[in-house]
């Protein structure tokens, strides 16, 4: 398909991509299904999956992420969906699909979609799902000791399940180019905040190439959430899943659900949540700021984001009792009001930190050494931003003018005027500018949040009836660095039968071996730093801890004891 | 009793450096809004570095030598440094190509050490180490010889303070500026701490380095820091040299203090550059430097 076709069928929403879909693939398409004018459901043969995906892309879809999950006991099968972003006409489409258990083999699109290689990857670890033609089918979740055959996700292995450490197992990195050495950045580095390993083939000083390997931490949350708790737990797991945007997580959750069981929250708490996201994204982009200087080796500005940082901390800590993890957002609304009391002090606070801001953006904006150091680093072009579905400020830095604020509005920003900052520097110094200029767009929107907050109804709303089993719920939630998406499939035992969480860093970082190429090693930590990487979203999904030599598991129990004695 | 003032020279290196160190690390604590260490604490930390146990993870000899040598030759200098009024007591055992020789070692100690240490970092901080005196070197080399040129002799003597014998002439203005350019180059810090790097190559050269061994790097990284200062107050700073011995002696310690201000304000105050962008900033320099020679061999 050339690309001017594209003009002519310009999807404008579901309908027009429903028709288009039935007209091209008659046989393969089941069945759609559109509960609301923002979401289209395709039920499509396992067969065509990679035509359509390819379809859908070419129609102006963007890739987000893939579900896979177990449908072993009802339908002797193992369900996969994509879903697909237009973020021009408002909605997401999800591709949803099945293969039979005993031959669970789907083409792999990660050659034309390179933003959906791990998540192949991972559906390929966790559920056992195949994928041919796969153009680099190494393990990306489970961790290299971790037995064949058994796939953490599949409802048969128990949550804390725990098989034999094995000695002499290691991931085996890529083959190095020829005529480079190998700098191992990680698994414990200066430069990164978490374990992960960057296997950097330098040549001299620059860089010819990147494996990464990563997920090294990973808590289980997913499986966790859909065995031990109830829906009403999880928003509290979800806030741990980051320890920065942690809102962000609850919110797109509490939406999920909330449209899959059809509830509506009040206004109030509509913009009670868009207060609490937008005050994370001010904190969360000083904090970036900060980190950004440290890694050119500019401490001062290090120093100051974050004095700066600390008053929208405290200010937190007056909303929710909490500097992070508020604990705020549950499911049909929010558990806090905000007085105008409080609402006068961040007002308040507002004007001072965005004094400040001002102050420290010319200050940064206008040194020409950080310009040396950022300007024309970490390159990548608009065009390979769209190929790997990039998001959030480095996709905007890149020129790609997307914002789920703005593209698929929730909780109450669709009420608020505010504009998308875009750089088309293309580089480390365009996503400097893009945060920079969001952080003014935050207190925008906080601002007029705050002034136009209405007063119609109550903090929380319960369901009106228990969740109908097996309906499928997808929200997205811009984060500070970029978008969050969660897919809940309802379950039987009051808790999810499924729970996807896709954050962030997983398309950005996947993305970052291309961004490395051909810059010099002394700029790897601010290539690197320029997405925000947070490796603990992405290590979220196998299921255990395993210890070298002493294994074991904390119960309730035990924890409690411990923490406990710790205390006296 | 001119051993005695060698030996005071030492002394005098030895006990002030960290004094400098701590005030530079006030001085950026504050330009970042934080309180700051106390002023002595790099003497703490050097007490603490001597107490702990020094690792040797590749057993190599040199590994542990090599600290040693950096100590000595930094020690060396300081001896033959002038400072206050005085040379250096023993200067007339040595010229201006025995400092160069002596400050080259303690360099090569350190790529010694990096080397020997097997580590990637240590490797690539090594290099950049090596790249750095490669280009930095030759400022100072040139600073000392437009000395001798104008003083029409090689000891350190006449070097140091050659530029004021004859008088300030545009050479001299000529290599004051360079020199204060290089000064955060002389001194390791930002924008030129990149052999360090720390958030890339966590400490570069010294990654490997613990206890006694470290200490003793420490010492020579301070006591360098100092020597440069100090450096460009006996060559640029005409007016301590009439002075009496302890009016010359504090006189010059104000000045080292007032240079190790300039460098931490420049170092708080800038990235860190890569050591691409370095090098063609030090070739800039070099080429100045030998002009401000060329200069004062034509009698300006």
């Amino acid at each position: 398909m050339r690309v001017t076709d594209i003009g002519e069928m310009a999807i404008r929403n579901v309908k027009d991509l429903s028709e288009i879909l039935k007209a091209a693939f008659p046989a393969a398409i089941k069945g759609t299904e559109s509960p609301a004018s923002n979401r289209l459901y395709v039920d499509v043969a396992a067969g065509a999956v990679k035509d359509v995906s390819l379809k859908l892309v070419s129609l102006g879809g963007r890739f987000q992420i893939s579900v896979g999950y177990d449908d072993i006991g009802r339908r002797n099968a193992l369900g996969y969906i994509q879903t697909f972003a237009f973020d021009g006409a408002g909605f997401i489409a999800a591709l949803r699909t099945e293969v039979p258990v005993a031959s669970p083999e789907l083409d792999s699109v990660a050659a034309d979609i390179p933003g959906a290689d791990w998540p192949e990857r991972e559906a390929a670890d966790l559920l056992g799902l195949k994928f041919k033609g796969h153009p680099k089918p190494k393990r990306l979740v489970l961790a290299d000791d971790w037995p064949e055959g058994i796939h953490p996700l599949r409802k048969d292995v128990p949550y804390n399940l725990i098989p034999p450490a094995a000695e002499d197992v290691a991931y085996r990195l890529d083959e190095a180019p020829p005529g480079t050495t190998v700098v191992p950045v990680g698994p414990f580095h200066a430069s990164l905040h978490e374990p992960e390993h960057f296997a950097v083939y330098v040549d001299g000083e620059t860089i010819k190439g990147c494996d990464y390997r990563g997920f090294m931490v990973h808590r289980g949350i997913e499986k966790l959430c859909q065995t031990q708790v109830t829906y009403n737990e999880v928003p509290f797991i979800a806030e741990r899943i980051c320890g920065i945007c942690g809102s962000v997580h609850a919110a797109a959750y509490a939406q999920a659900v909330e449209e899959a069981g059809g509830m509506t929250v009040s206004r109030r708490a509509a913009y009670i949540r868009t207060i609490m996201l937008e005050i994370e994204r001010l904190h969360s982009h000083l904090l970036w700021i900060g980190l950004a200087g440290h890694m050119i080796g500019f401490d001062t500005v290090f120093m100051q984001a974050w004095r700066v940082r600390e008053r929208i901390m405290w200010l937190s800590e007056r909303i929710t009792g909490n500097r992070k993890t508020y604990g705020m957002i549950i499911i049909g609304g929010v558990r806090r009001d905000i007085t105008p009391e409080i609402g006068d002090e961040v007002l308040g606070v507002l004007s001072e930190v965005e004094a400040e801001v001002r102050i420290l953006m010319k200050s940064v904006i206008g040194d020409t050494a950080v310009h040396r150091r950022t300007k024309g680093v970490g390159y990548l072009s608009k065009e390979d931003a769209v190929r790997w579905c990039l998001v959030g400020p480095t996709a905007r830095a890149r020129g790609i003018r997307m914002d789920v604020r703005k593209d698929h509005p929730y909780a109450a920003y669709g009420e608020m005027e505010f504009d998308v900052p875009v750089a088309d520097s293309c580089d480390v110094w365009g996503t400097v500018v893009v945060r920079f200029l969001e952080i003014f767009e935050s207190i925008r929107i906080l601002r007029q949040a705050l002034s136009k907050m209405p007063d119609d109804g109550p903090l929380q709303t319960a369901a009106g009836a228990p969740l109908a089993p097996l309906k499928h719920g997808l929200f997205c939630v811009e984060a500070p660095r970029g978008e969050v998406i969660h897919y809940v499939i309802t379950g039987e035992e009051n808790r999810p039968e499924r729970w996807r969480v896709r954050a962030p860093t997983y398309p950005n970082l996947q993305a970052v071996p291309s961004m490395l190429m051909n810059n010099q090693f002394a700029d790897f930590p601010i290539i690197v730093g320029s997405i925000d990487p947070c490796y603990s979203c992405t290590d979220r999904v196998a299921v255990i801890e395993i210890g070298a030599k002493n294994k074991y598991i904390l119960d309730r129990n035990k924890l409690e004891e411990i923490s406990r004695r710790r205390k006296t | 009793m001119r051993f005695l003032y060698s030996f005071l020279n030492w002394l005098i290196f030895l006990f002030c450096a960290p004094f400098f160190e701590g005030v530079m690390r006030r001085i950026t604590a504050r330009v970042q809004s934080r309180k700051g260490p106390p002023l002595l604490q790099p003497y703490y930390d050097i007490l603490k570095l001597l107490g702990k146990e020094s690792m040797n993870s590749t057993g190599h000899r040199i590994f542990n030598a090599a600290p040693m040598i950096a100590f000595a030759s930094i020690s060396a200098v300081a001896v033959l440094a002038p400072l206050g009024s005085r040379p250096g007591a023993l200067a007339s055992h040595a010229d201006i190509i025995t400092l160069i020789y002596l400050l080259t070692l303690g360099g090569v100690s350190v790529l010694l050490g990096a080397l020997a240490s097997r580590n990637t970092f240590a490797v690539i901080g090594a290099s950049r180490e090596m790249v750095t005196m490669i280009m930095v070197e030759p400022v100072l080399a040139m600073t000392l010889i437009l000395g001798a040129v104008k003083a029409k002799s090689l000891m350190p003597v006449g070097a140091a303070f050659g530029a004021k014998t004859a008088g300030f002439g545009i050479s001299s203005a000529l290599m004051l500026v360079v020199y204060l350019l290089a000064l955060q180059a002389f001194a390791g810090r930002q924008p030129f701490d990149i052999p360090e790097a720390e958030v890339e190559l966590l400490e570069g050269p010294y990654i490997e380095y613990s206890g006694p061994g470290y200490a003793l790097f420490r010492c020579y990284i301070m006591m360098k820091r100092m020597f440069y200062a100090g450096l460009f107050i006996a060559a640029f700073v005409p007016v301590i040299r009439g002075l009496p011995y302890v009016l010359g002696l504090m006189a010059h310690l104000a000045g080292i203090l007032v240079v190790f201000v300039i460098i931490s304000l420049v170092g708080a105050t800038n990235p860190r550059l890569r050591i691409d962008q370095a090098v063609k900033y030090y070739a800039v320099l070099i080429l100045a430097a030998l002009c401000a020679v060329g200069l004062a061999a034509k009698g300006f």
